[in-house]
């Protein structure tokens, strides 16, 4: 496929054509790797400081489905969540891995990285010898990667891991390491925002990335710009409680301020968004989520009073109007 | 035979990070020490934001179990405003409760469970497994490695049932105080009855024959990894104006003795916990201790009526007289699948009463109570919220999980959690098992870790008194 016609797929949000770009992933990528030179990806997986909802999402991913990934795109040989080895066999395949793949396999990471005390706040694994922290390993790996992906928000920018107070000094993958990362955010990912950048990194490369260093295909509107209810919006028609079917921005939405497709892509199989629920967008995508959307429920204008808003962050994602 | 130690880590396919230092003696386990490795400080995350976001921040603790936490938080709030439920906002909180149940148990029992028993196939992921103990004859084998990728589909239906009804999955956002946000159509209805019913041709087709087959073939897992069978559960699916009914009644049992939970005899121990009380501090509030002497782990012993006890899909099963079988690995599997069974026909059932209608949602305004206590179980257990409100802002919230309750370490006397003991005194019959037969134990918890760091206690009088 011509990487113009992938890249105007990941961005269609026409009504007609909304399962277009996930449904063409596979066959195209299972076309460009058997060409010669050509294969799967390998990644390595860590999972550090969040939830583990951002594996759960990836899990919901359907055309292309999680096995047909597993099978057609990547070979993933350590994940936490996933690999059939335990204990030193597990650690054993991550050195295999990092030897046999120097500078070719991505490194995925999934979770925000403690930072004080050397990072104890989060260890991986432990050995006779060592605690392997998250931060010993992202640093270990993320020079012997060809290409960084952190995945979610806590990942990208720190997130829920890293809200105030943020006790254990969590930070985004890219504050603990001297090279690019490329930030899929979302408080979970998208498994589409995350799937079709690993799509992207296969067959073209590094994506296009905004200042926050995240792939512009699915980050690059606003939720404002195409969300269904922007008419009520225009006309100044607000909700006035949730649950109601009006505009949300008085129920605190952060669409103005997110950068995400989620109005056209919606969540598992397309199937729906917060706002088509009658609740706001609470700006999971952000740098500062999730301290700069709250509180939830109140309008933009008057959230956090008092608390630091990253500004620069704010301009840039208001650039998508 | 001189003691010999193992340590097993990372302990693989479970949510979050779990390390297991055990110690062996003649081929026998002596000691255990289940080891939570991360921290998130979720409890001090809480403070100081405004009480209504309680639903949406608590999510955040748990991605595979991201909708008891809304759940229960919505409860708490539900009473601090003193909210009426609607009939049909019930029906829609528990389908969408029960959607997140379904992929758990799903997930759990293919993604995490299955490469316990079974050869997987050729793909980088299962590199390096240990099929040293692997019993299925080649074509049982070949069909069970199969059921992999049906269960990738079912697992997405359910969470596909979720977001229709809650716009997203994980960390939902119509399952809401007041009620339920959507205003559910009769095609978002349609299409759920579509999926539960495909999930539930996927239970009975493969999860349950699957099962049986594994409880056959691996029948002496029916007394490896017993424990004592000190169940608790807070009970399950929430009925009424004041969410005042259970549909599984919940108990703590011990023999033949079954009793309703009170919430005043919880305690938490913190003596083998990365955590120290700050004395300068009236209220004893703790904080996090990383370099701890004798401490081994981030989870708190979580003690009823001075005691360990156990969650999770057998002792709800056992206490709702849905299961009579052991106390084992495979009771725990056995009964997890049979539980996936009887919600899905609980889901299909509201499915059928929910009425298309209006959001079913009235939130009250002002803030009745300045404190509250609400509990429900979770996927893997008892779950507990409690918070303190001042001015809308919350000043303590806390949270007890399931995982807390099942992965406790020792408490001040020495007593084992329900994991430890189940590892103890197992036999561990050849070297080549030594993760194999530990891992089989530990995973028929579901244990997660994620949640299990971000429990807080507090007004703490003595070491380890906390009386709710």
């Amino acid at each position: 496929m011509e990487k113009n016609v992938f890249l105007r797929l990941c961005r269609e949000y026409g009504c007609n054509n909304n399962y277009a770009f996930s449904e063409k992933i596979i066959p195209t990528v299972r076309e460009y790797i058997k060409r010669p030179n050509n294969s799967k990806m390998p990644v390595i997986w860590l999972e550090t400081s969040d939830s583990g909802d951002n594996n759960i999402a990836f899990m919901n991913t359907t055309y292309p489905y999680l096995n047909q990934v597993f099978s057609d795109m990547i070979d993933l040989f350590y994940s936490n969540t996933f690999m059939a080895a335990q204990g030193r066999d597990a650690l054993e395949l991550l050195d295999k891995t990092v030897t046999a793949y120097y500078g070719k396999f991505t490194l995925v990471v999934e979770g925000a990285i403690p930072t004080k005390d050397n990072g104890i706040y989060n260890v991986i694994a432990r050995t006779k010898k060592r605690c392997l922290t998250a931060l010993d390993a992202v640093t270990l790996l993320g020079t012997a990667a060809k290409y960084v992906v952190a995945i979610g928000t806590c990942a990208s920018f720190g997130g829920a891991s890293a809200a105030a107070p943020n006790l254990t000094e969590s930070v985004g993958v890219g504050k603990v390491l001297k090279r690019e990362v490329i930030n899929v955010s979302g408080c979970p990912v998208n498994p589409d925002w995350f799937v079709g950048t690993l799509a992207h990194l296969i067959m073209y490369g590094r994506p296009e990335l905004d200042d926050l260093g995240r792939p512009t295909l699915f980050y690059g509107n606003t939720v404002h710009k195409h969300c269904q209810r922007r008419s009520y919006f225009d006309k100044k028609d607000f909700a006035e409680t949730l649950g109601d079917t009006e505009c949300m921005f008085t129920q605190g939405c952060m669409g103005p301020r997110t950068g995400s497709d989620c109005p056209y892509r919606q969540w598992v199989n397309h199937v729906s968004w917060p706002v088509k629920v009658n609740t706001p967008c609470i700006g999971c995508t952000n740098e500062n989520f999730p301290d700069s959307s709250a509180p939830f429920f109140t309008p933009l204008p008057q959230k956090n009073k008092g608390k630091q808003v990253d500004n620069q962050q704010q301009s840039s994602t208001e650039k998508g109007e | 035979m001189s003691l010999q130690k193992i340590l097993f880590s990372p302990v693989t396919r479970l949510s979050g990070l779990l390390s297991v230092e055990l110690g062996i003696n003649d081929g026998c386990i002596v000691s255990a020490d289940v080891s939570s490795t991360m921290f998130r400080g979720f409890e001090y995350i809480m403070r100081g934001r405004n009480v209504a976001d309680a639903v949406y921040m608590t999510q955040r603790i748990c991605g595979i179990c991201s909708t008891a936490h809304g759940a229960v938080a919505s409860y708490l709030l539900d009473e601090l405003y003193d909210n009426d439920i609607e009939e049909n906002a019930q029906y829609l909180r528990n389908i969408m409760f029960a959607a997140d149940f379904l992929q758990n148990h799903i997930r759990h029992f293919y993604f995490f469970g299955l490469p316990d028993f079974v050869i997987m196939p050729e793909n980088p992921l299962f590199h390096n497994q240990n099929c040293f103990d692997c019993r299925l004859d080649a074509s049982d084998n070949r069909r069970l490695a199969g059921h992999y990728i049906e269960a990738v589909k079912a697992a997405q239906k359910s969470h596909q049932i979720l977001a229709l009804f809650g716009g997203k999955a994980p960390h939902q956002h119509s399952f809401i105080y007041g009620g339920v946000a959507v205003a559910p159509t009769v095609d978002m209805i349609n299409q759920a009855q579509a999926l539960i019913h495909d999930i539930q041709e996927f239970i009975k087709r493969y999860m349950l024959p699957d099962t049986e087959l594994l409880s056959r073939c691996y029948d002496d897992y029916f007394h490896i990894g017993e424990t004592p069978g000190c169940f608790l559960s807070f009970g399950l699916f929430r009925f009424g104006s004041k969410n005042e009914q259970v549909l599984w009644k919940g108990g703590v049992l011990e023999g033949d003795s079954l009793t309703q939970p009170r919430l005043d005899l919880i305690q938490t121990d913190i003596s083998k916990s990365w955590f120290e009380r700050d004395q300068s501090r009236k209220d004893g509030d703790i904080s996090p201790s990383p370099y701890k002497l004798g401490a081994y782990t981030w989870v708190k012993a979580i003690l009823y009526r001075g005691k360990h006890y156990e969650g999770g899909p057998l002792a709800r099963m056992t206490i709702n007289d849905y299961y009579k079988g052991g106390t084992s690995t495979m009771d725990r599997i056995v009964s997890r699948s049979l539980e996936t069974l009887l919600i899905t026909d609980l889901l299909t059932e509201w499915l059928n009463r929910l009425e298309p209608g209006p959001a079913p949602l009235k939130q009250k305004k002002v803030l009745v109570k300045n404190q509250a206590i609400f509990t429900t179980d979770a996927m893997r257990g008892a779950l507990l919220h409690s918070a303190y409100i001042k001015d809308n802002q919350i000043e303590k919230y806390d949270i007890i999980t399931p995982t807390a309750w099942n992965f406790s370490p020792k408490d001040i006397a020495g007593y084992r959690g329900p994991a430890e003991t189940a590892l103890v005194g197992t036999q561990i019959s050849s070297p080549e098992l030594k993760y194999v037969i530990p891992g089989r134990i530990i995973r028929s918890f579901d244990p997660c870790l994620s949640c299990a760091t971000h429990l807080l206690d507090y007004r703490t009088n003595s070491i380890d008194q906390i009386v709710y």
